[in-house]
């Protein structure tokens, strides 16, 4: 019963904590993330999702309820989230053995590689190329009018990044940017084990930036799963 | 079609012919069988000839989704593996390959994934001549070559045929090196940990020489009722959240019931010759928590993650990953066989994984050699040299894989307790703890003549999850067609999975109409059953229940009554059922109702 009842206060104090943070800027420490050092833009430019792999538990309630926000249906003039199809997901969930879980989601890179590989013209009307950032929340924003379909920026995403833009070879069109749903994360919201963080300002240093899952799950499953020695939880 | 959140499709492949086809599933199926089990059973009944060999072409192996599947509905992961038992038998033979149907049920994310690539089911038919795994992403379906995997063990295949795929997306189901050789109680397995355990769906899959199926899909069907559909998730995912339960089977999955149901004098310890295990504590989900467990997973959208995941840190098997003690595989291979050894414990439920072997039985038929051994039946001899003590898991681990392998005295065990309480003899059949050849699971019995009856009439021999009365089994044989799972039913109730299930599909059931398809579906299961030469003398329980009341614990002093159980609980039963008391066969009029023929 009591272990219950600090299961409960963990995910409760939890969340505080990042309401605290969100508010100024502070170090904070994420268990398996590593210290943070966390300062805002002026312009409030910079948001991201961060992912606590701990808790994690594989169950891709994110990639569902990504999939449902981002591919809405239209039933009589009303929109209402899409079936939550996760292969339209913007955030995926890899599994590995021993259980381990990572879900992959846009680093929000603060040099954007995608947005330097794009090699698309100036869409006159935005001032903007097929991939830019969006000036208020930081996402990646795309413009399929202006797009050449090349698919470098997925490339650029792939050999400098955590690989999360995948070139969709049916529509001729990249997949996979994180619009941080207009402000409310989708994925952050229905985590089950609030696994996933929505925080607003400049991250400098955190751990797992730009790696892909393949090794931050073969790095993680080393930390847990030792054989001697303890275990992370 | 006009049912929605269906296909209408299923993958049917025969492995003799190395024929693909696509074929349609009839609204008629659907609505009164729903999907899962419930497909199965029907699909059984109406294609098998009677006395068909489990291990022969003409069996059946299918894989089914139900309605619920690849939708994000919480914990909608249940994927059910049907076919005929090779592992269960009648008293009186009516054909020499006379068997129950079996359906055996498994989480995680290999049911979705089905549906994502365009299908209801899979139905797999005939036998390869060679081994062979089944390569789905959507539309594209090929039987490949896996001869290079025959042999490897579930946990290193699950991590070798990844590599077989540019998407790391594909979800696989597979067997081990016991459902190759045949071991009638082998179990089909998904990420290495989760287990369609029951009734030798994995020797079936091990005699059609298919290692494994792939599956990797992009689509979702349309459902009927879009705005009810989202207003229920949120309303669901909302009560999941805020329950004490959901936070219950987070900290302690089903492990959290070791101590309890010890406490309580119904679990399965000492070959069932108790209910209560004096050492519980050590191998409990504390116990566990405090010592391996290092995170807790979860099935395809499921807000419980009852699954946890852990390394032993000491001893011999120091650097074993794996998953459990849960409630059936720390019973049956720990309580059971008196081990109190954690470390032990976990390191017989890796192998039991990794042989691709059912825990439940091996762990049963393992007891009753040890009973047999302590009283003398047989000795050391007959035992190839293992010295098969209570407690001992070396001795333990060393029949496990002679087991796996049919190597000596562990051909004579792959058959299961029956089988060798009737070589065996001297009186050795009152210990042997099964139903219809079928091994008890970790519940014992003396404690509630209610589970009694639980295993005394499931359609697949002994199974726990059967339910004791009419209601809960119609109930169950339902739940088991939706794709839901059962430790969630807290979360929905009838009324909220009737609700799903009418938003997605737009059938538009009652109450009494869905309650019905359960009813349905048990009874055609039954009559499947009865046509192989099943009947009343095939529901009895081992003589242990009723001679020998447990001798400490909670539950000193209880036993079972025959009088009690046969002529009072059993026989209404029957009566509740609408089967004749006299043979437990189901009368016209009841299959008349149910619209079975």
């Amino acid at each position: 019963m009591e272990e219950l009842k600090q299961e409960k206060r963990k995910t409760i104090s939890r969340k505080k904590f990042i309401e605290n943070v969100a508010i100024g800027g502070a170090l904070f420490l994420f268990k398996g993330v590593g210290m943070v050092s966390l300062s805002f833009g002026k312009d409030g430019s910079y948001s991201m999702i961060i992912v606590e792999y701990e808790k994690c538990a594989g169950c891709r309630t994110c990639e569902t309820v990504c999939s449902a926000s981002n591919h809405p249906i239209r039933i009589a003039g009303k929109e209402y989230p899409g079936l939550g199809n996760p292969y339209l997901a913007n955030i995926k969930v890899y599994s590995y053995n021993p259980d381990t879980f990572v879900p992959n989601v846009c680093q929000f890179c603060t040099d954007s590689p995608c947005v330097d590989a794009c090699p698309s013209p100036i869409n006159k009307k935005t001032g903007k190329k097929a991939l830019s950032k969006d000036t208020v929340l930081g996402n990646i924003v795309y413009d399929p009018t202006v797009c050449m379909h090349c698919g470098n920026c997925a490339r650029a995403c792939k050999e400098k990044s955590a690989g999360v833009i995948i070139f969709d070879e049916v529509n001729r069109r990249p997949t996979g940017m994180c619009n941080l749903c207009g402000g409310d994360p989708q994925c952050v919201k229905y985590c089950p084990y609030g696994a996933l963080h929505f925080v607003k300002g400049k991250i400098d240093k955190r751990r797992f930036y730009k790696m892909k899952p393949d090794k931050i799950a073969e790095i993680l499953a080393k930390e847990w799963y030792k054989g001697k020695g303890g275990k992370v939880q | 079609m006009k049912i929605k959140g269906y296909y209408g499709v299923f993958l049917d492949i025969n492995l003799t012919a190395g024929k693909i086809e696509k074929i349609p599933v009839s609204e008629n199926l659907i609505v009164n069988y729903l999907g899962g089990r419930g497909f199965g059973a029907k699909i059984l009944y109406d294609n098998l000839k009677p006395g068909t060999d489990p291990y022969g072409e003409d069996n059946l192996l299918m894989f089914m989704t139900g309605p619920l599947s690849g939708f994000p509905v919480p914990s909608a992961s249940r994927l059910t593996v049907i076919t005929k038992s090779p592992h269960t038998s009648p008293v009186k033979k009516k054909y020499p390959h006379s068997s129950t149907l079996s359906y055996s049920s498994v989480g995680g994310f290999f049911a979705p994934e089905i549906k994502f690539a365009g299908y209801d089911g899979i139905i797999i038919r005939g036998k390869s001549p060679y081994p062979v795994y089944l390569y789905i992403k959507n539309d594209k379906v090929e039987i490949r070559d896996a001869r290079k995997f025959w042999g490897m063990g579930t946990n290193e295949f699950d991590k070798k045929i990844k590599e077989e795929f540019d998407d790391k997306k594909f979800q696989v189901i597979y067997i081990g090196p016991s459902g190759e050789n045949l071991v009638e109680y082998s179990s089909v397995l998904h990420t290495a940990s989760r287990a369609a355990g029951r009734g030798g769906v994995g020797a079936v899959m091990g005699s059609k020489k298919l290692k494994a199926i792939a599956v990797r899909g992009t689509k979702m069907p349309p459902v009927s009722n879009h705005k009810d559909f989202v207003e229920l998730l949120e309303k669901h995912r909302k009560i999941f959240k805020s329950s004490g339960q959901t936070l219950n089977w987070r900290l302690n999955g089903t492990a959290g019931a070791l101590v309890s149901s010890s406490r309580r004098g119904s679990q399965a310890v000492k070959n069932y010759r108790e209910g209560t295990f004096k050492e519980i504590d050590k191998i409990g989900a504390e116990a566990a928590r405090k010592k391996y467990w290092v995170k807790n997973y979860a099935c395809y959208t499921c807000m419980l993650a009852c699954k946890k995941s852990g390394v032993i840190t000491d001893g011999p098997y120091a650097g074993i990953s794996h998953d459990g003690p849960e409630y059936e595989t720390g019973t049956m291979l720990g309580a059971n066989l008196l081990v109190s050894d954690l470390a032990g414990l976990l390191k017989e439920i890796f192998d039991a994984d990794d042989y691709g072997v059912d825990a439940i039985s091996i762990g049963n038929t393992i007891g009753f050699l040890m009973e047999a051994y302590e009283k003398g039946l047989i000795d050391i001899k007959f035992l190839d040299g293992i010295d098969l003590i209570w407690g001992n898991v070396d001795a333990i681990l060393k029949m496990m894989k002679k087991i796996v392998h049919r190597d000596g005295v562990g051909e004579l065990a792959s058959h299961g307790v029956k089988f060798l309480s009737e070589k065996i003899g001297k009186g050795s059949s009152e210990f042997a703890i099964h139903v219809k050849g079928h091994e008890l699971a970790a519940w014992n019995v003396h404690v509630s003549p209610r589970t009694g009856i639980s295993y005394a009439t499931s359609n697949r021999g002994a199974c726990h999850l059967n339910g004791g009365s009419k209601r809960s089994q119609d109930r169950g044989a339902l739940l088991d067609s939706l794709g839901i799972c059962r430790f969630a039913f807290f979360g929905y109730r009838n009324d909220g999975i009737r609700n799903f299930i009418n938003a997605i599909t737009g059938i538009g059931y009652t109450e009494a109409d869905f309650l019905k398809v359960g009813e349905r579906i048990f009874n055609t299961e039954k009559m499947f059953n009865v046509r192989e030469g099943f009947d009343i003398k095939d529901d009895v329980l081992p003589e242990r229940f009723f001679k020998e009341p447990l001798s400490y614990g909670a539950g000193k002093g209880k036993v079972l009554t025959k009088e009690g159980f046969y002529r009072k609980l059993l026989h209404n039963y029957y009566i509740e059922r609408g089967w004749d008391p006299k043979t437990s066969i189901p009368t016209k009029s009841k299959l008349k109702e149910l619209e079975i023929s």
